[in-house]
């Protein structure tokens, strides 16, 4: 893969013009595939932008009973090829980064494909040429890497499991991986209540964001 | 996987075919010599498409729902229940294929005439073919259709059911012209088509039901208006395509013919997944699915050789896709050392002092 995707969330700024402009995608025409999550809502601004990021060794894929996810010459995994897919939804939960999608009436699940129909003819992926930020950017490795301070990396470890990614991240530069290794605690935090556990906020349902389980 | 016990399914399979038409032709006494390529590689292909059924299941995970599927279905105090729900979940998404209609009415008027026109064609074929229905003359009156050799009611030569029943392929060859007109008008035109195709897999399947169902309509033609002129040529050419398109089954596109009926099972599981322990995500509490598919799931991941074991004994996927986001935004947000100065934004250029400064403000 020789032009992809670097994201940087601590440039997100949460505005999610990339989760409008991902329904303009024509291969899942008026479904937006990129979700941006808050990531402590009472304690933090701060969002996180997630895309698929194309693994090397593809979860989604392997556990498809249906072998519906293909992979494309250059790694771009695929959306399920609409014949095959049965909506098991083996691929919205086994994915780690939670990205495919599924609808239980059309029987189907959608993914980012990397606006394949885009870039395919040498465009920019929607959500990339639409933020405002260069949270998301695509293009070669080469050409990000003098244009940032941050340094581009496609490792993440889940618990014990490494998993490599054609999509990058952009991490400050001791960082060599990301590694996620339980719920978590955002650092930031000031206050940690315990009553109130994760309550979303009315902002959350204006910007349209899925239910948590990836219902499209 | 485990190429010998699919072979052997395979075998099976057309051996048992093979006695299916010796048994329902009588002994080969109403089969059609002429016929013999197409049985041959109806049981060749018949053999293909269950060795690649065989070869199929033995995927982890399609075994994995293969198991659970049957094991919900025959739970005995559910059984006729389970029966409902799977006779109703056939008439909508195989018979009528209410999904496709969600996805869009051309795509699924393209497929329901593409469907049902490649089905009924199937069903008058083939039984003719290997010898289980045949015609028989009965003087002026009209004919005897004969099934596995026995007689069936008579037909009025000149009724609208004689008119149909021998008109009835050239009907279904126009229901799949249309079809895969539509389908290739849309895959001409839709942008998100066009970008994800590809010729062997989306066009050639097309092609080869357009050149049967011409080919088949051009031998009415030639018995009805031309006195049978190239005949025999254009029998070849439809036995030909014919072969051609059944050899493709098993392999491309049109695999999912034999495939799709497994939504069937998935269907069932997901209608009784309610009633079964739910499983909670650790970290936000939300039920999103049942206990069980969670651990077949997770089973089927290890199997893969992957190990998602998240040092407080979780697993990684028994958490809800949402939270899977957060816990890796969570990670990242807390990588950089605050003092860092790229962490505050700032240019490395600039000393650490001004840092120190910027940050007391
Ligand atoms: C003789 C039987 C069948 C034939 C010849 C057939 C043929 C086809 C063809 C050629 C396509 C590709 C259409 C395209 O260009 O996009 C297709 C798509 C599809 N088929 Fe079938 N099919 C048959 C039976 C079934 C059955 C029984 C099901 C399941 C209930 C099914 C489900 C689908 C689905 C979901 C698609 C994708 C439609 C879409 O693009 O959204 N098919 N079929
Ligand atoms: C899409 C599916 C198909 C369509 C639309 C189709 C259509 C037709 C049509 C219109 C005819 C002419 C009938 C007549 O003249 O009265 C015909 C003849 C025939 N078809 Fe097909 N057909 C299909 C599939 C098949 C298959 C799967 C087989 C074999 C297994 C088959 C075997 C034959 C045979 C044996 C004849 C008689 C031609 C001869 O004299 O050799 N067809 N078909
Ligand atoms: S990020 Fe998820 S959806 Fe994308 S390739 Fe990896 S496992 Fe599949
Ligand atoms: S939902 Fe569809 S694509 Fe995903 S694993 Fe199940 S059959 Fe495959």
């Amino acid at each position: 893969m020789k032009e992809t995707m670097f994201i940087d969330p601590q440039r997100c700024i949460g505005c999610r013009s990339c989760v409008a402009a991902c329904r303009e995608c024509s291969t899942h025409k008026g479904y937006s595939m990129i979700f941006v999550d808050n990531i402590d809502r009472r304690e933090s601004t701060a969002t996180m932008p997630t895309v698929c990021m194309h693994c090397v060794e593809p979860t989604c894929a392997l556990v498809c009973p249906a072998d519906a996810i293909k992979v494309s010459e250059d790694g771009v995994v695929m959306s399920a090829l609409k014949p095959r897919c049965l909506d098991c939804r083996n691929c919205v939960n086994a994915c780690p980064f939670g990205v495919p999608k599924y609808n239980t009436e059309m029987h189907l699940q959608m993914k980012c494909d990397m606006c394949f129909d885009r870039t395919s003819e040498g465009l920019k992926p929607m959500c990339a040429s639409v933020c405002p930020t260069g949270a998301i950017s695509f293009g070669s490795y080469e050409q990000i890497v003098p244009l940032r301070r941050t340094k581009p990396v496609n490792a993440h470890t889940f618990g014990e499991q490494s998993v490599e990614t054609n999509v990058y991240l952009m991490l400050p530069t001791d960082a060599e991986n990301v590694e996620v290794d339980g719920c978590g605690v955002f650092e930031g935090r000031i206050a940690v209540d315990e009553e109130s556990d994760g309550q979303e906020s009315w902002m959350d349902e204006l910007a349209g964001e899925t239910n948590k389980s990836n219902e499209f | 996987m485990n190429y010998r016990l699919s072979t052997l399914f395979g075998l099976g399979a057309s051996a048992i075919l093979t006695v299916l038409i010796l048994v329902g032709s009588r002994n080969l006494q109403n089969f059609d010599s002429a016929l013999f390529g197409y049985t041959v590689a109806s049981v060749i292909a018949f053999g293909a498409l269950i060795f690649r059924y065989a070869l199929w299941l033995q995927r982890p995970a399609t075994r994995t729902y293969w198991k659970r599927g049957w094991q919900i279905y025959l739970k005995r105090e559910k059984f006729v229940q389970n029966t409902g729900i799977a006779a109703k979940t056939f008439a909508g998404n195989i018979l009528a294929q209410s999904f496709i209609l969600k996805r869009g009415f051309k795509r699924w008027l393209m497929h329901f005439l593409i469907m049902w026109g490649c089905i009924i064609s199937a069903m008058i074929t083939f039984p003719l073919v290997f010898g289980w229905v045949h015609f028989e003359l009965e003087g002026d009156i009209g004919y005897r259709a004969y099934l596995f050799g026995f007689p069936l009611q008579l037909m009025q030569g000149r009724s609208i059911t004689a008119w149909l029943t021998f008109h009835a392929l050239d009907i279904t060859a126009i229901m799949v012209l249309v079809g895969c007109g539509i389908a290739i008008h849309r895959r001409l035109h839709d942008r998100g088509a066009i970008a994800l195709q590809q010729f062997l897999l989306d066009f050639v399947p097309h092609l080869m039901l357009i050149a049967i169902s011409v080919s088949g309509l051009m031998l009415t033609a030639s018995s009805l208006w031309f006195d049978g002129y190239m005949y025999h040529f254009i029998a070849l050419t439809h036995q030909a395509t014919v072969i051609m398109t059944l050899f493709y089954l098993p392999f491309g596109k049109l695999f999912h013919i034999v495939q799709r009926p497994a939504s069937l099972g998935v269907e069932l599981y997901r209608k009784r997944s309610p009633e079964m322990q739910q499983a909670e995500c650790p970290r936000c509490r939300t039920e999103f699915s049942a206990q069980i598919w969670v651990d077949d799931l997770n089973k089927v991941i290890e199997k893969l050789g992957f190990d998602y074991t998240l040092p407080d004994g979780t697993k990684l996927q028994d958490h809800c896709p949402q939270c899977k986001r957060i816990m890796r935004g969570i990670s990242y947000a807390n990588l950089p050392d605050v003092n860092e100065p790229v962490f505050l934004g700032v240019r490395a250029e600039e000393s650490k002092e001004e840092v120190q400064t910027k940050d007391n403000v």
